[in-house]
């Protein structure tokens, strides 16, 4: 009995962690991201350009094995849609930044709205759908 | 320097460790006879084989056995987070084989459980909980520059 109770408590983890990945939450109060003090990068060069309707601004690791995926994936939505901008910070050695905003696991997503305001976040790989309907609410078609 | 992995290997070795760490912590949690005695040295020593000598590991030949047969990783990753995860596990093993010598049926149960489901998220829900550590410790310095 107590093994059917372990294996059962595990799968319970573990099915309820499959659900609720990537799922993100709303984040309110409007706080600012200065996007220039965070130093972002696209394509490997500095950028602090604003997505004329959402920025995705991804927080990623150099140990991180899942960012480069999820990296494809949101250059991807940047470049079917002309109003998203896509950026990336290195917090490898910057973990001064992870406590700052905090960031417990790498990628950690963002998304900004055109006056560089913080509405959704998503820690670990996003949920495309629901990530697709907060870009809907920013005006991104 | 940076060394990158296959990240099904981690996983691959968390499978057969869920497996040893469920049969031992039946036996711990009921008889407490010899076979929870043999899964905690067993865990024991493939904890500290891995922490020290993962190039040798019995997990990694195997793994090499059955590689050929799933084709080749999407994407490789950092060895970083699953080798801080297998220091997570050391330790649980350290802590069941310290509740072997206390006699202490109920150190021995709890710390084998936790193995197992670490292991067993690992493997089946790819969960990786000592990876998902390594980035809050270092943001409490927990690591010096470079770990």
């Amino acid at each position: 009995m107590p093994v059917i109770a372990l294996v059962a408590t595990a799968t319970f983890v573990g099915i309820a962690y499959r659900l609720l990945r990537g799922r993100g939450h709303r984040v309110l109060g409007r706080q600012q991201i200065e996007l220039r003090r965070l130093r972002p990068t696209k394509n490997g060069n500095l950028s602090t350009e604003l997505g004329k309707q959402a920025t995705l601004l991804q927080f990623s690791t150099q140990y991180c094995g899942r960012c480069p995926s999820v990296r494809r994936q949101l250059a991807q939505l940047e470049s079917q849609h002309a109003g998203i901008s896509h950026l990336e910070v290195d917090i490898t050695d910057r973990i001064n930044v992870a406590a700052r905003f905090g960031i417990t696991q790498t990628p950690t997503i963002f998304l900004l709205n055109a006056k560089s305001e913080l509405v959704y976040r998503v820690g670990g790989i996003p949920n495309v759908l629901k990530l697709n309907q907060e870009l809907e609410k920013l005006g991104v078609k | 320097m940076t060394a990158l992995i296959d990240p099904r290997a981690p996983r691959f070795g968390a499978a057969i460790t869920s497996g040893i760490a469920i049969v031992g912590f039946a036996d711990a949690f009921t008889s407490f006879g010899p076979i929870s005695t043999v899964a905690s040295l067993t865990l024991l020593v493939l904890f500290v084989w891995s922490v020290f000598l993962p190039g040798s590991h019995p997990y990694k030949f195997l793994f090499g056995l059955i590689r050929p047969r799933i084709g080749e990783p999407k994407e490789l990753e950092d060895a970083r987070p699953p080798r801080f995860a297998q220091q997570v596990g050391l330790f649980f093993a350290i802590t069941a084989s310290v509740g072997l010598l206390l006699a202490s049926q109920s150190i021995v149960a709890i710390a084998l459980a936790f193995i197992f489901i670490a292991a067993f998220l690992n493997a089946f829900f790819n969960f990786c909980l000592g990876c998902q550590m390594y980035l809050v410790l270092k943001r409490f310095g927990l690591f010096s520059k470079g770990n």
